[in-house]
């Protein structure tokens, strides 16, 4: 479990996270959304102990990361894809945090093994494509088979196969009763592999709750066109729904459920011929909740 | 399940990591090369033109003359310790290091005592083959001194620990800079160009100032004895052992308190 509790980091003049309060769970896979800059590569520097926070405290499994006699034992961490001497072979590097943690060798051909690395193990880490260095990373995560995962951005140059083989093996490893914590810029991403979902921007909570839950609260609309479109946005509005004109005469409303639309309609004696709920997507409700934290933007979206 | 980390499972862990790459293997065998090749010129040098310069005979040192390619080896050295903690800011392996060892002074300790077993090594077999050629190439024409006298001896091997603690200059000036570039221009700084600054200076403040410079105190280290206004032997090398403390102790300072 990790536990996030009022924290706060500065660098300099700039407010990376702002009294952010998160904890996340045992046995699902927690994904970290928000656009560029929101925090969330400092959220997790802070929780490995990397960086200080300004304010308030992160912990795992109760403790401040100084604090864990194990460290490689208890948690393990990709931040950064490559972020290894080029000049050093993959199983030079391995081996290297393997021995600072008294962590066998034999585990690191384990995980170069597991990672589809065994191969190029030998070779120098600055001839690894980005896809490469991104499974070095998560083989170097997975070195002291911690319960506590942090992925940044984990998906980043990987082609398709590695994108689907690392969606199972979050699952897998969520599944084992770890916690997974995985944050990405896209919500594509972590619709389908997230459980729970966590939105932040400008360092900010946005909302947190399930995959079901975002979706469920993300406000649909219906379109309805009829034969009377004076007569139907009146008594629409009379019931407190919002009301715009879409194409081809028909309304966009919002507030009120197909079935409510479809009844104020028969109430008021107007034929319908058209009634569709549309459901926002999860991408459009994430759209819609960071679009005040986009830090750079790009102005007409 | 075995024990927890220690200072040895971290040293273990750092020595891995330094004989792994190839700018260590480059560094040890440039500093060979500088130390023995260069000594080989000027004792070769000075044997040649012996006899046609007899006034060059007063005063004459077979010690720190055949140790010259100290002179360059130690831009060598100095390099070997900064980019041992470079190369990890560089690469941002500097994170993974960190996260797998959070005590950061164990991580500042474990380099430290890596860096120093190996210079140690490296630079005193330097400078002890570098001593013998440069005897047995005077030997029969210029004077020559013997490792059995103890001030010879003394000489030689302090300037292997010359080497040495101009290695953990260099390392500390990494962890305080984080970048090779920056490291090396402050490192050849104070090697090379505090002594022209100084000899701008009136020459009695180059007398007070002049001794406490890295490379005054590397020759008084290497010499039998010592030149005019300068430290003794002994007392340079706790001059130059303060120095290196001092910037190692600002080193870990820095790193505990600064982010990675």
């Amino acid at each position: 479990m990790i536990a996030i509790e009022h924290l706060t980091k500065r660098y300099r003049k700039t407010v990376a996270v702002d009294d952010l309060d998160l904890v996340i769970q045992p046995g699902v896979v927690t994904g970290f959304l928000g656009p560029n800059g929101s925090g969330k590569s400092t959220t997790m520097r802070v929780i490995m102990g990397l960086d200080r926070p300004t304010r308030g405290r992160a912990t795992v499994n109760g403790r401040p990361y100084h604090d864990l006699r194990d460290p490689l034992r208890e948690v393990g961490a990709l931040l950064e894809a490559k972020a290894v001497n080029p000049g050093r072979s993959a199983r030079n590097h391995l081996r290297a945090l393997a021995a600072s943690n008294k962590i066998p060798f034999s585990r690191v051909d384990e995980v170069l093994e597991f990672v589809g690395l065994a191969s190029v193990a030998t070779k120098r880490v600055g001839d690894f494509s980005l896809g490469m260095g991104q499974r070095l990373g998560i083989a170097a995560a997975l070195l002291g088979d911690p319960g506590v995962l942090l992925f940044d951005e984990p998906v980043n140059g990987l082609d398709p196969e590695g994108i689907r083989w690392i969606r199972d093996l979050f699952r897998s490893l969520a599944a084992e009763g770890r916690t997974v914590f995985v944050s990405s810029h896209l919500m594509s991403e972590m619709a389908v592999t997230a459980d729970q979902i966590i939105v932040i921007g400008k360092g900010h909570l946005i909302t947190q709750g399930s995959v079901g839950d975002l979706t469920a609260a993300a406000k649909g609309s219906v379109v309805v066109r009829g034969n009377d479109r004076e007569r139907l946005e009146r008594a629409l509005r009379a019931a407190g729904a919002t009301v715009e004109v879409a194409n081809d005469e028909a309304l966009r409303v919002g507030g009120l459920s197909a079935e409510a639309v479809g009844q104020l309609a028969f109430d008021h004696g107007v034929v319908l011929f058209e009634l569709t709920p549309e459901r926002a997507s999860l991408e459009e409700v994430y759209m819609a909740l960071t679009a005040g934290a986009v830090e750079y933007g790009s102005g007409a979206s | 399940m075995s024990a927890h980390p220690t200072l040895a499972s971290v040293v273990r862990s750092e020595w891995i990591k330094f004989r792994s790459v190839r700018s260590t293997i480059m560094g040890v065998a440039i500093t060979f090369v500088l130390t023995i090749g260069i000594g080989a010129l000027i004792t070769a040098s000075i044997r040649t033109h012996w006899t046609s310069h007899p006034e060059a005979h007063l005063g004459f040192d077979p010690v720190t003359t055949s140790l010259g390619g100290t002179l360059f080896a130690q831009f060598a050295v100095g390099v070997i310790g900064a980019l041992f903690v470079t190369s990890e800011y560089s690469s941002g392996s500097i994170r993974a290091t960190l996260a797998a060892t959070p005590r950061r002074v164990e991580v500042a300790t474990a380099k430290l005592v890596v860096l120093v077993v190996s210079l140690l090594l490296v630079s005193e077999v330097a400078v002890l083959v570098t001593f013998l050629m440069g005897q047995a190439i005077y030997s029969g024409v210029v004077p020559t001194a013997s490792l059995s006298n103890p001030t010879v001896l003394r000489a030689v091997l302090f300037g292997g620990l010359y080497l040495t603690l101009l290695g953990v200059v260099g390392m500390a000036l990494g962890w305080l800079l984080r970048q090779s570039a920056a490291c090396i221009s402050v490192f050849t700084s104070l090697i090379l160009v505090l002594p022209i600054v100084t000899f701008l200076l009136p020459s009695s403040w180059q007398n007070a100032i002049g001794r406490f410079e890295p490379s005054t105190l590397g020759q008084s280290m290497e010499s039998v004895s010592p030149p005019a206004h300068a430290f003794g032997a002994g007392g340079a090398l706790v001059v130059l052992t303060l120095y290196a403390v001092v910037l190692m102790v600002a080193a870990a300072t820095v790193l505990t308190r600064r982010d990675a």
